[in-house]
């Protein structure tokens, strides 16, 4: 009985799983991660993680994620994983990154 | 193949679709920063860089604007940046702050005597600063230092706030608080503070020098080191018992070289913002000297009941004197009459005794009654300044023959204006005095001056003696009620002041001159006796008698003043005896004719002044004068009777030729 409730609470696996690259608080990179969590609270809400990382400060995560230019955003999860660059003011946009298989 | 060329192609395709949008991107104007694929590091576009200028304008805006003074300083305190407020602050340009050390714009010496001067990780100091048009500028300065990447000092931040208003404000606090100082310094009043524990905290100079310490050495002393046990008690008592305050009482406290002290003592207990006893304040008030008038004040207070004694029993005390002074008198006469002898006869002395002993019971009782007496009591005639020297002397004679040669020098004076009796006792008062100022065994090596001359208007009677003078300080008080240079006891001090009343009352004035060990000088100045008023004054002539003996009536309940009247006119005149005014009433009424009518003052029944009115009223043609004796118990009515009447009055007790000298002068 028991394990049923606890299943029942269990927190569900978020259905999306994100990383935003930014260059410190340059106005781009500002300006997409308000954008990106706009879009997530709106379309995704409470079943993502959004990972904000500083190019600046992480040179070498970026270099491994293949990032020339930031603000890069990134899809990890659920596969595969796909990338929209700028300033995600265009919404429709991400939004089709983010479904895209 | 076909699938895996299929997922490459389709990767490549969405690589491709990714550069696209990255170009896009780019163009737009949407990408901060690329990564340079040469060093692998990442670069920002043009446009984030203007941002972060735009970040760092931000700061600076916050910089310039705040109301602080900010500034770095390097490693040498050198300025490498100043803010606008700072340079306001200072009063200097920002170009010539930055590049000039710190200690170029503080006080001489203010630096090195501030922690700034170590190399401390942060410090706060207050520091005075000297602006460029010379003015000070008190300031807050907080220093932090800057480190670099490697954690090294690479410099100094300093942050500056005004504190001249805060130091104005303090100086005006510290001017108060002088203020304050200066008047509990310049009080009267010792004032002291305790603690809890009743330990001194506070003392003014005052208290301390009423107890003999200097103030600094007071402090942290129990008050149990000069309050003396009752003093303690009370203060303790009323300290423990809670009140706010206590007294003023009087106690005493003890002076650091163990002499006593008497005080006036008010406290107040001292709490604290929570209600706890914190000590408590007292004001100490140097009572010595009221202490000491207060008992002069009850030596006063007895002298005058004695006064009011001696007013009161005078008559009682005056009528019999008169009786044993007149019947001396005539057993005296009687006696050398009829026995001849080579010397004086042991009876002549035993009255010649019995007369000086009357003489000093006369006199005890007058100067009694001073204490009672009213300024009008006395009317002043024309006096003879040197008889009434001379009679002063010889009664103060005993006080001088031991201690100083007499020398008398009197100038031609006119008359004075005064009372003759209170002159005497003037006199009398300064002789003495004059003599009690010299030692008792050395009557050759000083002497007693008395001298009259005339001044203008005014005669001048001067006392000097060659004794030891009066302290400057004394000779201020030396009028002054209940002031006496005497021992306890010697005397009220009360003589000088009387003596100084009794003359201004005869509008004349009494001075004082002396040089401490050189003696004292007293002069009397008495204004010329009024010849055109006496005249007038003057009784009248006497009655004109055509060859016969006067007759006098003598009108007294007491039967034997008038029987003593009687014997010392019989001689002389037919003296007739009345026992009451009505008496006489009814025998002048029934046709008797006097030429002269003696008359008690106060009798029961009808008084002396019923009487002359009704004589004066039913039968003024017999009668020729009417003389009133008194024995001193005057009522404020028989006062003013008195001074109307145009004929001298008689006061008992008299002495016979005193009395036969008065009726000659009326009857002839």
């Amino acid at each position: 009985m028991g394990k049923v409730i606890k299943k029942k609470r269990k927190k569900p696996a978020p259905a999306l799983v994100l990383r935003l690259y930014v260059a410190g608080n340059a106005p781009n990179s500002v300006r997409a991660i308000t954008n990106a969590r706009a879009i997530c609270d709106e379309h995704y809400p409470a079943r993502y993680v959004l990972e904000i990382v500083d190019l600046i400060e992480h040179p070498d995560t970026a270099m491994a994620d293949g990032i020339i230019v930031t603000p890069t955003l990134l899809k990890l999860q659920p596969q595969p994983v796909r990338r929209v660059v700028g300033n995600l003011d265009d919404t429709a946009q991400v939004l089709l990154t983010l479904v895209a298989t | 193949m076909t699938t895996t060329a299929r997922v490459q192609g389709r990767v490549l395709a969405q690589r491709l679709a990714e550069a696209q949008a990255t170009i896009a991107a780019l163009l737009s104007g949407q990408i901060d920063a690329v990564i340079d694929p040469q060093t692998k590091t990442p670069v920002l576009l043009a446009k984030a860089q203007a941002s972060l200028r735009e970040s760092e304008e931000r700061y600076r805006r916050i910089v310039e604007t705040t109301s602080e003074g900010i500034g770095t300083l390097d490693s040498e305190a050198k300025f490498t940046f100043v803010n606008r407020r700072l340079s306001e602050l200072l009063g200097y340009p920002t170009e010539q702050i930055v590049g000039s050390p710190l200690s170029r714009f503080t006080r001489p010496a203010a630096l090195s005597e501030s922690p700034l001067g170590a190399a401390a990780a942060s410090a706060e100091v207050e520091l005075g600063f000297v602006r460029h048009d010379g003015s000070e500028l008190w300031a807050l300065l907080k220093a932090s230092p800057i480190l670099d990447a490697e954690g090294n000092r690479a410099g100094t931040l300093v942050m500056l706030s005004d504190r001249t208003r805060h130091r104005e404000d303090a100086a005006a606090l510290r001017k108060t608080e002088e203020q304050y100082r200066q008047i509990v310094e310049a009080t009267a009043e010792g004032i002291m503070k305790v603690d809890s524990a009743a330990r001194l905290v506070f003392v003014n100079r005052r208290l301390a020098a009423m107890l003999g310490y200097e103030a600094a050495a007071m402090l942290g002393l129990s008050v149990s080191a000069f309050m003396t046990s009752p003093g303690a008690q009370v203060l303790a008592r009323s300290l423990e018992g809670g009140r706010a305050r206590m007294g003023p009482v009087d106690t005493t406290f003890r002076r650091k070289d163990g002499t006593e002290l008497a005080v006036n003592v008010a406290a107040t207990a001292l709490f604290d913002a929570e209600g706890r006893d914190v000590g408590s304040l007292a004001m100490v008030r140097d009572v010595t000297e009221r202490k000491k008038l207060e008992s002069q004040l009850i030596v006063s207070d007895r002298m005058a009941s004695v006064g009011t004694l001696a007013a009161g029993v005078a008559h009682e005390i005056n009528n019999p004197l008169a009786v044993v002074i007149a019947n001396l008198d005539y057993v005296g006469a009687e006696s050398a009459s009829g026995i001849v002898t080579d010397g004086p006869s042991e009876i002549q002395v035993a009255l010649a005794d019995a007369v000086e002993a009357a003489e000093r019971v006369r006199l005890i009782v007058r100067d009694l009654k001073i204490f009672s007496r009213a300024p009008s009591d006395d009317p002043t005639t024309a006096v003879n300044v040197r008889t009434l020297l001379e009679s002063s002397l010889r009664m103060g004679w005993n006080e001088i023959r031991h201690r100083a040669r007499l020398e008398v020098s009197y100038g031609t004076v006119p008359d004075v204006e005064a009372n003759e009796a209170r002159l005497g006792q003037v006199f009398l008062n300064l002789i003495v005095n004059a003599a009690q100022a010299l030692p008792e065994g050395r009557a050759e090596a000083h002497r007693i001056d008395v001298s009259t001359r005339l001044e203008g208007e005014r005669v001048v009677v001067t006392v000097r003696d060659t004794g030891r003078g009066i302290a400057p300080e004394d000779l201020e008080r030396i009028f002054d009620a209940f002031f006496t240079t005497k021992g306890a006891g010697a005397g009220a001090g009360l003589g000088l002041t009387i003596c100084q009343r009794l003359v201004r009352d005869m509008d004349g004035e009494l001075t004082v001159e002396s040089v401490l060990g050189k003696g004292a000088t007293f002069r009397v100045f008495l204004p010329v006796a009024r010849p055109a008023e006496r005249a007038q004054r003057r009784a009248p002539a006497p009655v004109a008698i055509a060859g016969r003996r006067p007759r006098i009536l003598v009108v007294d309940d007491e039967p034997m003043v008038r029987q003593a009247v009687q014997r010392i006119l019989a001689k002389s005149y037919d003296v007739v005896g009345a026992v009451s005014a009505k008496q006489a009433l009814a025998w002048c009424a029934s046709g008797e004719h006097f030429d002269l009518v003696l008359c008690d003052l106060m009798m029961p029944d009808m008084n002396g002044m019923d009487l002359h009115g009704e004589l004066g009223r039913t039968c003024a043609s017999r009668i020729g004068r009417m003389l009133f004796m008194t024995g001193g118990a005057f009522t404020e009515p028989a006062q003013r009777f008195l001074s109307q009447l145009e004929e001298d009055h008689l006061e008992k007790p008299f002495s016979p030729a005193t009395l036969r000298a008065i009726v000659e002068k009326y009857v002839g």
